[in-house]
């Protein structure tokens, strides 16, 4: 059949009288295929397969997530197997406050002495990745609760009028009082302490992030498309889940990627000003190595925990900065 | 529109009142009441029953608890005419413990308990404390009181009703002559003879209802007071707004014309007199240097206020960031997808990212190796303590500026009256200056006043790290200190400068753009 094809492709005309054949041989009726007929001939489309291939397209992004795995390592897997003790070497005066160089000469070349010692003689490596776990865990749940409330409050609000107006005098209360303000005097009411600090920085925290869900959920709520998918009868869980949240998924991985970071240095602040957790976290590292900055000989302590929220913040706000991008079902072209 | 802004305040207010008392009940009914003895020294001086005399008292002046004693009781009684003076001393001193009361006390103390318990009060008796068989040990002293716990919704309610206070010519309760307000244009406080209007008051609280004087901003009215709440600890007994705008530092020392005529060095600052009953006659220097009762004056002191500071920081701040941020973010917009921008977006990723503290730190650790001042100092002020707030604060601001310019700018550019302007023949630069710029100012212009109003709340962290005194730090004092009353003050302040910063946000934009109206009428 194909070489007949292409003969005729390239112009050779057969005769059917001169093969000889009977119509019943030469031709076959085929029953029609009603389910073929409504079939839409197109490129196979999964939405999160879209959304991996244009993210490993920019080779950055690669690195960025390698680096992204590194810190996650670090942070959850490393204090677990290296067994920190803060103040394992408390009673020896020689072992404190020393430079990665001196630390290094001191107890010969290994990973934990990589940025010297700290002021109890601990190794300063081994303590940022302990603090990192806990201001990470406490930055991750935050961003969870106040996402899972923010959207489902913000879908409900941009959907229902009546909500809308409950809710926007609800926020005009909250919104003007400062965030901080509310943290603080949370923290200062219900004594300081992992969950305390979470619930204090829940309490107000999802409704920004409500009503910027709102906002994007009202513009493409009535879009003409949206209007046509009503209009041909799909029901409003399916335009919820298959129309309008695909455009949401991108707005939120961007949001999530701003909200990490964002609690991670309101830690750091909260730890400061005095009302951190008592816990080790990355806040009262750089808090308690402050001091040790203006001592001169000391400044070494002060930099690693703060490079470390540096670089785990810029990381996270990268991962999610890509995602997001190609989370965008208009990039998938 | 001015009705819509009105209404806006309105609302702003209500919300304001609204989460403030949130807050209040908060704090008054979930805090421990005995937290705020924490950082005072008198209560640490204090033992046995003399502090927990000591703390009703505390907790009745600062509006906790209400707290009679027995021998208020028996004053009281004095007073309506039940008991005379001689007996009131005969039934004064209550036994050591109750079964040690002689009979006539017994009925009292008996009296007093049904009396105040039939009103809610809880009675509390402190037996003596001994220190050997005879002696009664140090504060140890035995003790009859009534206390009630004042509801919290009662105090948010009080609290409110007294923000504003109105003086009036009926305030002083005394026989004071001729009341009324005069005005003058020769300030006898300044000898009389220098041109200086002011309106001085008799039977006011205050002496000098309007006066001018050096300091910003030059022009000082006493007839509505701000009352935001009596601070405990951080400034024992003055109010927080007062705390705020009050001078700091040194006393200074200058000629004073006193009303009597006596021309002396001092730092009493005339125009802040207030009215304080029989002072004359209990203090002959007040008998020698006044001719009224109002002489209760504060001192002058050599520093600006608080928000003084908190301000000027702000407002340089606020205005470098402007000149920087607004050039930047219109070049990376202008350069777009070339390093130039490339290299902005970079600098605000690393500035969004970073915790806020870190690069001050980073910053103050830099200003130490140059050599510049990085603590404020009162004592010897100079221009140069001022360079290394302004310029940390500036460094991350200018990277939020970038971005949003950056922002509206590329916004802009992708509109069809850009392309329209393009295709008519409009030179790039045109295009930018007349149409994409003005257009993206709008947005920009929205947030100036909020940076001018926010700076007189200061920056937690930058006041902090430079020792700054001023505003910013006051809440973070306060919640170390368990200042109550400070914190809520503060939050009003804070909630305040909130809704004002937003509103005038709008009536600028509104200026700006024509287009934009808040009523839907003109629409």
């Amino acid at each position: 059949m194909d070489m007949e094809a292409k003969k005729t492709k390239q112009g050779n005309y057969i005769n059917l009288e001169d093969t000889g054949l009977t119509d019943e041989e030469l031709f076959q009726r085929i029953p029609q295929d009603t389910a073929s007929i409504e079939k839409i001939t197109a490129p196979k489309y999964s939405y999160w397969q879209s959304v991996m291939r244009v993210f490993f397209r920019k080779k950055s992004n690669i690195v960025v997530v390698a680096l992204f795995v590194i810190i996650l390592v670090f942070t959850f897997i490393y204090p677990m197997i290296n067994g920190y003790d803060k103040y394992g070497n408390l009673m020896d005066s020689s072992t404190k406050h020393l430079t990665p160089s001196a630390a290094m000469e001191k107890f010969g070349f290994s990973i934990h002495y990589l940025f010297g010692t700290g002021d109890s003689g601990q190794s300063t490596f081994d303590s940022i990745w302990y603090g990192a776990r806990i201001s990470l865990a406490l930055a991750a749940i935050c961003s969870v609760i106040n996402m899972t409330i923010g959207i489902l409050v913000g879908a409900l609000w941009g959907f229902s009028k009546r909500v809308d107006i409950v809710m926007n005098e609800l926020r005009n209360i909250i919104g003007n009082v400062p965030g901080t303000l509310i943290i603080s005097v949370m923290v200062m009411v219900f004594s300081p302490s992992f969950w305390t600090l979470i619930f204090a920085m829940c309490i107000t925290g999802w409704i920004g992030i409500a009503y910027s869900m709102r906002t994007q959920v009202m513009i493409i709520r009535d879009r003409e498309y949206n209007l046509a998918s009503r209009c041909l009868g799909t029901s409003t869980l399916r335009i919820a889940t298959k129309n309008i949240l695909p455009y949401m998924i991108s707005f939120i991985v961007t949001l999530a990627a701003n909200e990490i970071p964002m609690y991670i240095s309101q830690e750091v602040f909260l730890s400061y000003i005095g009302l951190g957790i008592s816990d080790t976290t990355l806040g009262k590292i750089i808090f308690n190595a402050q001091s040790a900055m203006v001592t001169p000989g000391w400044g070494w302590e002060f930099w690693p925990p703060v490079m470390l929220a540096a670089f785990i913040s810029i990381i996270l706000f990268l991962v999610g900065q890509s995602l997001g991008d190609a989370a965008d079902p208009r990039t998938h072209m | 529109m001015v009705k819509y802004f009105f209404k806006r305040l309105f609302r702003g207010i209500i919300s304001v009142v609204i989460a403030v008392g949130i807050i209040m009940i908060l704090i008054y009914s979930l805090l421990d009441n005995t937290l705020i003895f924490a950082e005072d020294p008198q209560y640490m001086k204090l033992g046995n029953n003399q502090k927990i005399i000591y703390m009703y008292q505390m907790w009745k002046n600062y509006g906790y608890v209400d707290y009679v004693s027995y021998s208020d009781y028996l004053n009281k009684l004095v007073a309506d005419g039940e008991i005379d003076e001689e007996f009131r001393d005969s039934i004064a001193s209550i036994g050591r413990t109750p079964d040690k009361d002689s009979k006539d006390v017994k009925e009292y103390v008996e009296k007093f308990t049904k009396y105040y318990e039939d009103k809610g009060y809880t009675i509390l008796r402190l037996d003596a404390v001994m220190a050997s068989k005879r002696k009664v040990a140090t504060g140890g002293t035995q003790a009859l009181l009534a206390y009630q716990n004042k509801p919290v919704l009662e105090r948010v309610a009080s609290y409110f009703g007294s923000i504003l206070t109105f003086d009036n010519i009926h305030y002083v309760k005394e026989d004071i002559g001729k009341r009324g307000l005069t005005f003058t244009l020769h300030d006898p406080a300044y000898g009389g003879d220098k041109f200086a209007p002011a309106i001085i008051g008799n039977g006011t609280r205050h002496k000098y209802l309007l006066y001018v004087d050096s300091r910003f901003p030059y022009v000082h009215q006493n007839f509505v007071k701000i009352t935001l709440g009596t601070s405990y600890s951080i400034n024992k007994g003055i109010d927080v707004f007062e705390t705020m705008t009050q001078t700091q530092g040194s006393y200074v020392v200058s000629p004073t014309y006193y009303p009597s005529g006596i021309v002396a060095e001092s730092a009493d600052d005339l125009h802040t007199a207030t009215y304080a009953a029989g002072s004359r006659e209990a203090n002959l220097v007040y008998e020698e240097h006044y001719t009224d009762d109002y002489t209760n004056v504060s001192l002058t002191r050599n520093s600006g206020s608080r928000i003084t500071y908190s301000f000027v920081i702000g407002i340089i701040g606020s205005i470098i960031t402007y000149f920087i941020g607004l050039p930047l973010g219109i070049l990376m917009a202008k350069k777009k997808d070339t390093w130039v921008d490339r290299l902005g977006n970079a600098y605000v990723i690393f500035m969004i990212a970073v915790p806020g503290l870190a690069y001050i730190f980073m910053f103050k650790a830099i200003g130490n190796r140059l050599g510049l001042p990085t603590a404020f100092s009162l004592d010897n002020p100079s221009a140069a303590m001022y360079i290394m707030p302004i310029l940390s604060s500036v460094v991350a601001s200018v990277a939020g500026t970038m971005r949003w310019m950056r922002r509206y700018m590329v916004d802009q550019m992708n509109s069809d009256y850009v392309k329209f302007a393009r295709s008519e023949g409009l030179t790039e630069g045109e295009i930018f200056t007349k149409h994409i710029f003005k257009n993206a100012a709008i947005p920009v212009t929205h947030g100036i006043p909020s940076a001018f109003v926010g700076a007189l709340a200061g920056s937690i962290v930058t006041e902090r790290v430079y020792l700054i005194p001023g505003v910013g730090g006051l809440l973070v004092q306060a919640i170390g200190a368990y200042d109550n009353s400070v914190i809520v003050g503060v939050a009003i302040f804070y909630g305040m400068l909130y809704i004002i910063a937003a509103i005038m946000g709008d009536i600028v934009m509104a200026i700006m753009d024509p287009r934009i109206s808040f009523t839907s009428k003109a629409r």
